[in-house]
């Protein structure tokens, strides 16, 4: 994308102050988004990003710039000004850039930007009419088709050179449903770190119906009692409750700074011996899949804890120098435009014993949360929230009325702590995550589980 | 290569392959990001960055197209992107581009004095506020993000039927949480500064805000979960303001996507209930003399007196129902299609203070924070149930913290449940601001 003699000498000027690393991230993405709207394809965009992050350390400084300016003149002005900012003792070196070839682990079969618009659009007419036939209270139905191919160069001071091709596509599709004077809606967004050949193989059957099944239930839905719950959480989609709940408590960004309740805590029985739960950058073509992540190392498969016992933590360049520690192939940017920073990939609870059907015939009383929306948490006190899009009362061992408006709230590291039941049922599904380094692609995942209690705040009253 | 020259070229190609109408819209923004942690910087960012989107009619359709790399060939990718876009749409919907408005304020949102405040004098002020945060209790363990940042945006949007409009703004925003720990219990604090005069900021006032309100979290007792009299203080009421501002968006309600629909002149609200947009607020960081299109902004009202004046309009969606653009075609930037959204909104203010809106209460929740918003609310139902932090008030006055709660309720109900409003308006990041507002009831779950 620039030439290497180029990005030498950027990283050399990276270090003209004293600092003692040096990288340079280039990004060329194309994207392509289509949206549908009332039966019409409404908007259609195309585009380029394209710039060039310089970041530099300095022991525990971290200076980040970023332009899109692709002048040899631009990228060296820029990188002298961002070393401004370091006072360093001057003994940066550069190693001799060695070119990497990596192997991709997520093979693309059709890149999105030589498929003709007209096929994408046939895609979502087909998931347009499959989402409006499903009920006629289905008054509206609206579709996002989105693709992205992300070309990277990341180079730094240590001699890395590699290069890496990131594909994404996904197709978004809310029905609205209404009755009198009430509206409700339904969500599904699948997604893959793949070509069109995802978009095209996707069982729209199942996720347009799906969105327009939720939103066509919910209207009919009582009002969400108020309390103490146990509460199964489905599978695939469900498992954002550990991403909110103990996932972002076992990134280095909060670790290091030991601003996070699982700090310094490897070794400790942090949830029962049910749970294991894991970050794998590796398995092919998932949404929050990687090759290499945006530092350049290999991701892998980082197994955070393990029946129960705290093992890892998911962490980047950086604060791998605060915590004294090996980086996991976790570090992650929107863009150019952001400093990376150690963030999930696809994480999980993976699979246990227990059936769905034991899970709710055991449960008395209690609330089944079919599909979750997102949630958010407050990482240095671990509290977290989160709405839960399509909902059920469990009475006596079976799933009854369903029920709006819930959200459970609670702490992070005492949720864990009451698993009771894990399924045999993983599955994973596709969310975006804004955290400090932007809005990312992740999966969450888990086979059906059980928290035995959980706060549940609905309209309803106790 | 030079800009100017690159939108001409632009437009003039355009024109030669079939664009009858086109528009050009350029940004370029500079910023600058500060992070303290224990007197140490963190984190340092600078940035310099811009991009070209490019829109036209290409057979009678909106084609969109944008580039972030501006070379010779850039000329061709956008309007290759933009003949295939515009194929990939079903029909003509009427829009098309603006030959501009008769007049254009020429209100400044830039100020050179902040754009002259050094970087040493910057930072030497974000680390003096975290040093004083904490320092300002034994409790507050540690401040875990202390941030200064600042920007300045340029931005141009030039046509082929004459129009050629700029503005340039520019700002500074200050972000401090402290944590205040007391035995096992753990809470956040804050405070938010948005403002164009560096020298307004008062670093000992800012750090007694966050810690004031990270240690007064303390001692959290749990009460009953039912249904409360609520006070929504300012901020919090702005934040759940923003996440139902879609309803107020002409171009949801032709979709079917708000309850508003066909309710102009009719009664949504309170009484004391006002509802406002306006690009030229003083206290307001944001806002723009001419809209995503080139339509000049103004003043709106969208709610008066509980009353519903109009909802936003952009020019598509003004056509559709015959009305006038009210200037909220909104581009979020060059990456973006046209579609409506408000500058500064806000709930208009009342006459009391905060303490005498909870002066009448015999018990009561105050609400400072609210959390899980973008997934907790629907703007289509209207519902919302979403993690809270607050105060539980008793006689008239802040009895103690409460521990974490959600609170739950109809926003459409929550207008016509609003007893009284505040006077102290302030605003968010993002453009939105409320004053406190008194409440009748939510439904309240401790945990």
């Amino acid at each position: 994308m620039i030439k290497q003699s180029i990005i030498e000498n950027v990283l050399e000027a990276a270090l003209s102050t004293g600092g003692d690393f040096s990288e340079v991230f280039i990004e060329d993405k194309f994207v392509n988004s289509i949206e549908l709207q009332s039966d019409k394809i409404e908007r259609s965009i195309s585009g380029r990003d394209f710039g060039i992050g310089i970041r530099i350390f300095s022991g525990l400084q971290n200076v980040y710039t970023y332009t899109s300016d692709f002048t040899e003149e631009g990228l060296i002005e820029a990188a002298k000004r961002a070393a401004l900012a370091i006072s360093g003792g001057g003994n940066g070196i550069i190693h001799p850039l060695q070119k990497e070839v990596i192997k991709p682990i997520h093979t693309i079969a059709q890149l999105p930007q030589t498929v003709e618009n007209a096929r994408k659009v046939a895609v979502m007419r087909k998931a347009n009419e499959i989402a409006r036939n499903y009920d006629e209270r289905i008054r509206q139905v609206g579709l996002r088709y989105y693709d992205e191919e992300q070309n990277v160069l990341i180079a730094n001071s240590e001699g890395k050179f590699v290069e890496d091709k990131r594909v994404h596509s996904r197709l978004a599709i809310q029905s609205t449903a209404s009755e009198g004077a009430e509206m409700q809606s339904g969500f599904y967004g699948p997604g893959a770190h793949a070509g069109f050949e995802f978009i095209e193989n996707l069982d729209l059957q199942h996720y347009a119906g799906e969105a327009s099944r939720i939103a066509v239930t919910m209207l009919g839905a009582d009002e969400c009692p108020s309390g103490k719950f146990p509460v199964i959480i489905d599978n695939e989609f469900g498992g954002v409750i550990f991403h909110e709940a103990c996932g972002h408590g076992l990134e280095a960004t909060s670790v290091a700074k030991n601003t996070s309740v699982f700090a310094n805590r490897i070794g400790e029985k942090v949830a029962p011996d049910i749970v294991t739960y894991i970050d794998d950058g590796t398995l092919p073509n998932e949404w929050g899949s990687l090759t290499i992540d945006d530092e350049g190392e290999r991701t892998r498969k980082n197994v955070l804890i393990e029946n129960g016992i705290l093992k890892g933590y998911m962490i980047d360049k950086f604060n791998a120098r605060r915590m004294n520690a090996e980086a996991t192939g976790s570090s992650r940017r929107q863009s150019y435009r952001f400093n990376p920073t150690s963030r999930m990939t696809n994480t999980y609870i993976a699979p246990g014993k227990s059936t769905p059907e034991e899970i709710i015939a055991s449960t008395e009383n209690g609330i089944y949360a079919k599909y979750m929306g997102g949630g958010q948490v407050n990482p240095a006190t671990g509290d977290y929230n989160f709405a839960v899009a399509e909902a059920y009362l469990v009475k006596d061992g079976k799933i009854g009325r369903p029920i709006r408006g819930a959200t459970l709230i609670g702490n992070g590291a005492k949720t864990l702590q009451l698993v009771d039941k894990v399924g045999n049922n993983l599955a994973h599904g596709a969310g975006m995550c804004g955290s400090v380094s932007g809005s990312l692609p992740v999966n969450v995942g888990q086979p059906m589980l059980r928290v035995s209690e959980i706060t549940v705040g609905g309209t309803k009253g106790e | 290569m030079d800009i100017q020259l690159f939108q001409e070229e632009l437009l003039k190609k355009a024109q030669d392959v079939g664009f009858h109408e086109a528009e050009v819209y350029y940004e370029k923004s500079n910023s600058f990001q500060v992070k303290i942690f224990e007197g140490e910087i963190d984190s340092y960012e600078t940035s310099e960055e811009g991009g070209v989107g490019f829109r036209g009619l290409y057979n009678g359709k909106m084609g969109y197209a944008y580039t972030e790399k501006i070379d010779d060939d850039s000329i061709s990718f956008l309007i290759e992107g933009a003949k295939a876009n515009a194929d990939a749409l079903d029909e003509d919907d009427g829009t098309d581009i603006f030959g501009g408005s008769e007049h254009y304020s020429e209100h400044s949102r830039y100020s050179d004095e902040l754009a002259n405040v050094s970087i040493p004098e910057k930072i030497a002020f974000i680390k003096e506020v975290e040093k004083k945060t904490l320092a300002y209790d034994p409790r507050i363990v540690s401040v875990n993000y202390c941030v200064l940042q600042d920007f300045s945006q340029d931005r141009v949007l030039t046509n082929n039927k004459g129009l050629s409009l700029q503005d340039k703004t520019n700002g500074l925003i200050v972000f401090i949480y402290a944590v205040a720990k007391d035995g096992e219990e753990m809470k956040t604090g804050g405070a938010v500064r948005l403002t164009r005069d560096f020298n307004s900021l008062d670093a000992d006032e800012i750090a007694n805000e966050a810690g004031k309100e990270a240690i007064s979290s303390l001692g959290e007792k749990s009460i009953p979960s039912r249904k409360y009299p609520i006070i929504m203080r300012h901020d919090a009421s702005a934040s759940l303001l923003a996440a139902f501002t879609p309803i107020f968006s002409a171009e949801e309600a032709q979709k079917g996507q708000s309850l508003l629909k066909d309710k102009i002149g009719e009664e949504i609200g309170a009484k004391n209930f006002s509802l406002v947009d306006d690009p030229f607020h003083p206290e307001a960081l944001l806002g723009r003399n001419f809209d995503g299109e080139g339509v000049a902004t103004k003043k709106t009202i969208i709610i008066s007196d509980g009353t519903l004046k109009t909802l936003l309009h952009n020019r598509k969606t003004a056509k559709k129902e015959g009305v006038d653009s009210t200037g909220h075609a909104s581009k979020a930037s060059y990456k973006s299609t046209l579609s409506v959204a408000p500058d500064n909104l806000y709930i208009a203010p009342g006459e009391e203070s905060q303490e005498e809106l909870m002066a009448t209460i015999e018990e009561g929740v105050l609400i400072t924070d609210l959390s899980g918003l973008h997934s907790g609310t629907s703007t289509i139902s209207g519902d919302f149930s979403v993690a809270a932090s607050g105060f539980y008030i008793k006689d008239g006055k802040i009895a103690s913290p409460v521990k974490q709660m959600t609170i739950a309720g109809n926003f459409y109900d929550y207008m016509n449940g609003i007893v009284s409003v505040g006077s102290d308006l302030k605003f968010v990041p993002g453009g939105y601001g409320s004053p406190s507002v008194k409440v009748k009831e939510l439904s309240v779950t401790v945990d």
